[in-house]
């Protein structure tokens, strides 16, 4: 039965009434809907090439694919692999410099690229919807929920406003939104990121399209609320029987949703197969490397450690001869690899799994990996830095022009209290809006404290701010930024920018001397030392961010804030960043405050976590502490969102409900009582009218929880290696 | 000697700008070769429109500079010859020396003098003015920008609100009220231009210090040879045989004459202090949205906390990654003043009744239009084409900064 069918469709017959027009062109297509069932999708020897002034850009080539009905298959690879440029190709909308130089592209048998816009038209967002990244901008600002949801079926099937209206409202209902009558009334602008997600998921579902394009749809999102979101689109799927092309980079996502999963690299799909056949018997040595490149859960530093893949990721127009991937593979063999081009090849003993390697039936797929030289971790020192009851609450005036009227108290940081010692990495765990980016921005003296106190070896800082800091504190604490891409100004060269961070630090007695610092800085963070007299454009996402590392140790720093540091780099990139971290870590001996939301990396770094939510430390502890069983309810919850790349790992299956509370109107009582499952296990309603005082459960384990003693043992673990 | 035919007119014209249509082939030749390497001003040969506004604006530029070095102008823009008054273009001259020109290219206006060469001439009282005006209305604009738009809050409140106050007063009016010699008596356009001409000094002070303040030792000296020199000027700017306002009512004394280094004409100070104070309120809103935006960037975050100072962040690290829309706003505005000079110009404001400028001849053309039509004309077909040169240069920048 295809989707159009479905009982809850309008009848088709009332369309034919209001509208006669318009029926002729829909009839075709409702029948059409309803009477193909071979695969939806056919991308048969996919070339795209994009043109500018000065060359043919080729973005994907020789790219093949299919989709059932009803299959959800993912697509995934690093930025610039041209998983993106494929949905655009399906979509026929690759703009004025982009086209089609090579194959197919079939859409329920009829090619894709034969049509004209017309029919075009009449298949895009009603038989191929597409949902982006940035909700915000897949939403027109200026126009009310409901109406931009009725227009889909008014534009592609010509009901009357009343039908448009109930359908909107039972979709709205479908993906789960509270009080869908206000949410159709609503604006944009005033629902949270994750609601707006679902109203655009809506807004695809709403005319039942066969297939449904997710281009990256949860990347902006936050973890929980990403899990939501996931588990939401597995459900659609299976109830409205559409197939699914899951673009993304992220391997455990497409682990969760996929049926297939096909592998991109450099405008290539160089792996193809079921999510079993590729997750556990890869067969090119890229998914390989990528796979090693990701901290598991199931693996333990030592005997995992991750490998970063050498090298850095080819521009499209200087892709090597052969394999593209063949200058960053361990298996490259001279003579054979570089030469001709490649073709996908079937894998014997399973017809739906290919590989573009010219040596898969050669290479031994489970040998150990090479660990090389393990490096001892040094012990953590002294106590560097205390931070005792620490608040940061920010006045906001209701009245934002004139500042007059009311004032609310934001309690961005609520009594925070922890040490970190030498040589130690301290992760700081939790979503946006939990306080982590104010603590750093109160650390390092860019705001001063409400209250409490930070000792710095003893001496109190909280109070002073960066300009009343003489140089030596202001580059004892510094900061490693998310962003690759920002970190950097961009029209100042690489050298220029760490001199200037060496001269405001006091280093060196003259030019020379902060040049050759500068030098050794570079080599610090392994670049080149031609890179000095680069422009940060000239640099890949990796290397700028090792510049900010190399600026960030100028001052001797020995206090690091790094605020995500890896969240925005390609995977293959992440690795090869976090172990320089922790060599640096390892040699400087300096204290790491780690900011991050994916647990699976902190696991593989840190000696001990703090667990945030709106301002409060919920759980801190050192990382099996907080890792295993008792947990705080959000951090199982927050465990059981992050999204795993491992086929063995099994995991307990919590979804919180609803979104992040607002820190300008936090609830009352306990800050996580609105969205906790355990809420009812705590006798006389104590969640709601009384903050959990912070209580150490073992030594260095604290817990901010009204749950007592028995009901936390009865926990179970999260995370489980089946195979173990 | 008989009067000249329209080929012949046309083609002697043509040839008397030789040394522009050289200069020309010889820029874009040299620029052409080495696009690659030239950065957003290489780009621009990329864009055909970019390339003929650029061509444009080369075109007036070179021809202000050549006609002042006497290699285009046949006549002198103010010598008046008998018998030519509102003579139509190619008409031969009677009765003159062998070393004149023979003909008046384009004809006479009403005193008799060339048109030709007062249209060449009036280019360079543009080029002279409109890049230099600008130049100081973003000085001004950009030092009062950034800090309101770094800063925020009540600043940016209380500034804004004195840009709102200039952009809502009468532009025209304005310029009456300052060429009113009962006002110019009483000093305002001198304080007016102390007070403006003194923000270059500021911009670069600050611009030097915040940079290099860690270093003192190569910091004191360079800020003393520096703005000792830009203090002068600025003195010898704003002050006129030695007095800064000088009336009946009062006096004020500045740069002794001796080390006046020259005088700008009290018109021509009007002229630049209407031009700075008109165009330095959109300069500064447009410098401090651009603010606003870039200071939430991580390099911006990551100067705050190294420590760096608030000027420095603004100059050094916020302003040149806001050059981009900067520099196509200043081709535009050059536009704009061009068109405000012409304006001046047209109303008698400012300039001496003499001065070939465009404006003015636009306006003594105006008077015979329904009779005689060619006075008028070249120097309106020559504003519009600057114009029209500056916007197309604009618009190529603007293509060529936001491609790749």
């Amino acid at each position: 039965m295809g989707p159009g069918a479905s009982p809850r469709t309008p009848g088709v017959f009332t369309t034919r009434r209001s509208r006669a027009w318009h029926l002729c062109a829909n009839w075709e297509m409702e029948m059409q809907k309803r009477d193909y069932d071979g695969p939806i999708l056919e991308i048969d020897k996919l070339s795209i090439s994009f043109f500018t002034r000065l060359r043919e850009i080729p973005a994907v080539m020789d790219f093949s694919i299919s989709v059932q009905p009803g299959e959800a298959v993912g697509l995934v690879g690093e930025s610039g692999c041209g998983k993106s440029t494929v949905a655009l190709g399906v979509m026929q909308d690759l703009g004025k410099n982009g086209a089609v130089v090579g194959g197919s592209i079939k859409f329920k048998g009829r090619d894709l690229g034969a049509m004209n816009q017309e029919e075009l038209r009449a298949i895009r967002g009603s038989e191929i919807a597409m949902i982006y990244q940035e909700p915000m901008a897949s939403l027109n600002p200026a126009m009310k929920i409901g109406k931009q949801l009725m227009e889909v079926p008014m534009i592609h099937q010509g009901i009357n406003k009343k039908e448009a209206f109930e359908r909107a409202l039972q979709v709205v209902t479908d993906v789960k939104l509270p009080d869908p009558k206000r949410i159709l009334n609503s604006f944009p602008h005033q629902l949270s990121g994750g609601q707006q997600q679902r109203i655009v998921i809506a807004m695809a579902l709403m005319s039942e399209p066969a297939l449904l394009i997710l281009d990256e749809p949860t990347t902006a999102l936050d973890v929980t609320v990403e899990a939501a979101i996931v588990e939401l689109v597995k459900d659609l799927g299976r109830k409205y029987g559409t197939s699914m092309l899951f673009i993304s980079h992220n391997l455990g996502l497409v682990l969760e949703t996929c049926d297939r999963i096909c592998v991109m690299y450099s405008g290539e799909a160089v792996e193809r197969g079921s999510i079993n056949a590729v997750f556990d018997e890869m067969r090119h040595p890229y998914t390989q490397a990528l796979f090693r490149s990701i901290p598991l859960p199931g693996a333990d530093k030592n005997s995992h450690p991750l490998v970063a893949i050498p090298g850095n990721f080819p521009l499209p127009h200087e892709r090597p001869e052969g394999c593209n991937f063949g200058p960053r593979c361990d298996y490259f063999e001279e003579g054979r690899c570089d030469q001709g081009d490649l073709l996908m090849a079937a894998v014997p003993g399973d017809e739906r799994h290919h590989t573009r390697c010219l040596k898969f039936d050669e290479i031994d797929w489970n040998a150990p990996i090479d660990v090389g030289e393990q490096k001892q971790k040094a012990e953590p020192g002294e106590v560097v830095l205390k931070i005792n009851d620490l608040r940061k609450y920010y006045e906001v005036a209701a009245n934002a022009i004139f500042g007059g009227g009311d004032t609310k108290v934001v309690k961005a940081n609520e009594t925070l209290t922890f040490e970190a010692r030498e040589s130690e990495t301290l992760a700081i765990v939790g979503e946006s809006g939990c306080g982590k980016s104010t603590f750093a921005k109160v650390l390092m003296g860019l705001e001063t404290a409400t209250g409490g106190e930070i000792l710095l070896d003893g001496r109190n800082i909280e109070q002073l701010p960066i300009e009343a800091r003489d140089a030596k504190t202001v580059g004892e604490i510094q900061m490693v930024f998310q962003n690759p891409f920002d970190t950097l100004n961009p029209s100042m060269t690489v050298g220029r920018q760490i001199i200037r961070a060496l001269e405001i630090f006091g280093v060196g007695e003259n030019e020379a001397a902060r040049k050759a610092r500068m030098l050794d800085l570079l080599d610090l963070v392994k670049l080149p030392r031609a890179f000095a007299e680069r422009m940060p454009r000239q640099l890949s996402g990796g290397q700028k961010q090792r510049v900010g590392i190399a600026r960030a140790f100028a001052g001797g720093a020995r206090i690091v804030v790094a605020d995500e540091p890896v969240s925005a780099l390609d995977v293959s990139v992440q690795a090869a960043v976090t172990d320089l971290l922790m060599e640096i870590q390892r040699e400087e001996k300096t204290t790491l405050l780690f900011i991050s939301h994916d647990l699976s990396i902190v696991r593989y770094l840190s000696d001990r976590v703090m667990v945030m939510y709106l301002g409060h430390v919920v759980e801190l502890g050192s990382t099996d502490q907080v890792f295993s069983p008792p947990y705080h309810p959000y951090t199982e919850a927050l465990l059981s969102a992050v999204p795993i790349a491992d086929t063995s790992v099994e995991k307990k299956h919590i979804v919180l409900e609803g979104d992040i509370p607002s820190a300008v109107n936090p609830p009352p009582g306990c800050p996580f009582q609105t969205r906790c499952r355990w809420k009812s296990e705590v006798p006389g309603g104590l969640c709601e009218s009384q903050v959990p005082e912070a209580r150490e459960l073992a030594e260095g384990h604290q817990i901010k929880c009204h749950l007592s003693a028995e009901k936390l043992a009865e926990m179970e673990v999260v995370i489980k290696i089946a195979a173990e | 000697m008989e009067p000249l035919g329209t080929f012949e007119i046309i083609g002697r014209i043509l040839y008397q700008f030789t040394s522009v249509w050289l200069a020309l082939v010889i820029l874009f030749a040299a620029s052409i070769a080495f696009k690659r390497r030239l950065g957003l001003y290489g780009k621009l040969f990329d864009s055909p429109i970019g390339m003929i506004g650029f061509a444009l604006v080369m075109f007036w530029i070179f021809t202000g500079v050549f006609g002042q070095m006497d290699l285009i102008v046949t006549h002198d823009s103010l010598t008046q010859i008998s018998g030519m008054k509102n003579k139509v273009p190619g008409t031969a001259l009677r009765g003159v020396g062998e070393d004149v020109y023979p003909w008046y290219l384009m004809g006479g206006d009403n005193l008799a003098r060339d048109v030709f060469s007062r249209m060449v001439e009036g280019a360079w009282v543009v080029v002279q003015i409109a890049p230099l005006a600008t130049l100081f209305a973003f000085m001004v604009g950009i030092t009062l920008g950034l800090p309101a738009g770094y800063f925020g809050g009540r600043l940016d409140t209380g500034i804004s609100f004195l840009a709102n106050l200039i952009l809502a007063f009468p532009v025209i009016l304005l310029f009456y009220l300052l060429v009113t010699p009962e006002i110019v008596a009483t000093g305002v356009p001198n304080f007016m231009a102390t007070v403006l001409f003194i923000f270059p000094i500021v911009f670069t002070g600050v611009l030097i210090n915040s940079r290099y303040h860690t270093q003192p030792g190569f910091r004191t000296p360079l800020m003393i040879g520096v703005l000792g020199v830009m203090f002068w000027i600025y003195l010898s700017m704003i002050s006129t045989n030695g007095y800064l306002v000088n009336n009946e009512d009062f006096a004020i004394p500045a740069l002794p004459k001796i080390l006046d280094l020259f005088d700008v004409s009290g018109g021509i100070l009007v002229v630049f202090v209407s031009v700075v104070f008109v165009n330095s309120p959109t300069v500064f809103r447009i410098v401090r949205g651009l603010a606003m935006d870039i200071k939430t960037r991580d390099y911006v975050a990551a100067a705050q906390t190294r420590g760096e100072g608030a000027w420095y962040i603004m100059l050094w690290e916020i302003l040149p990654n806001a050059r981009g829309p900067l520099i196509v706003d200043f081709c535009l505005r050059i536009g704009y003043t061009t068109i405000l000079l012409g304006t001046l110009g047209f109303f008698g404001l400012g300039l001496p009744p003499e001065s070939p400028d465009w404006g003015s001849t636009i306006n003594e053309g105006r008077r015979l239009l329904s009779i005689y039509l060619h006075p008028a004309l070249p120097p309106a077909l020559a504003l519009l084409s600057l114009v029209l040169g500056l916007n197309l240069l604009a618009d190529g920048l603007r293509e060529e900064s936001l491609k790749d």
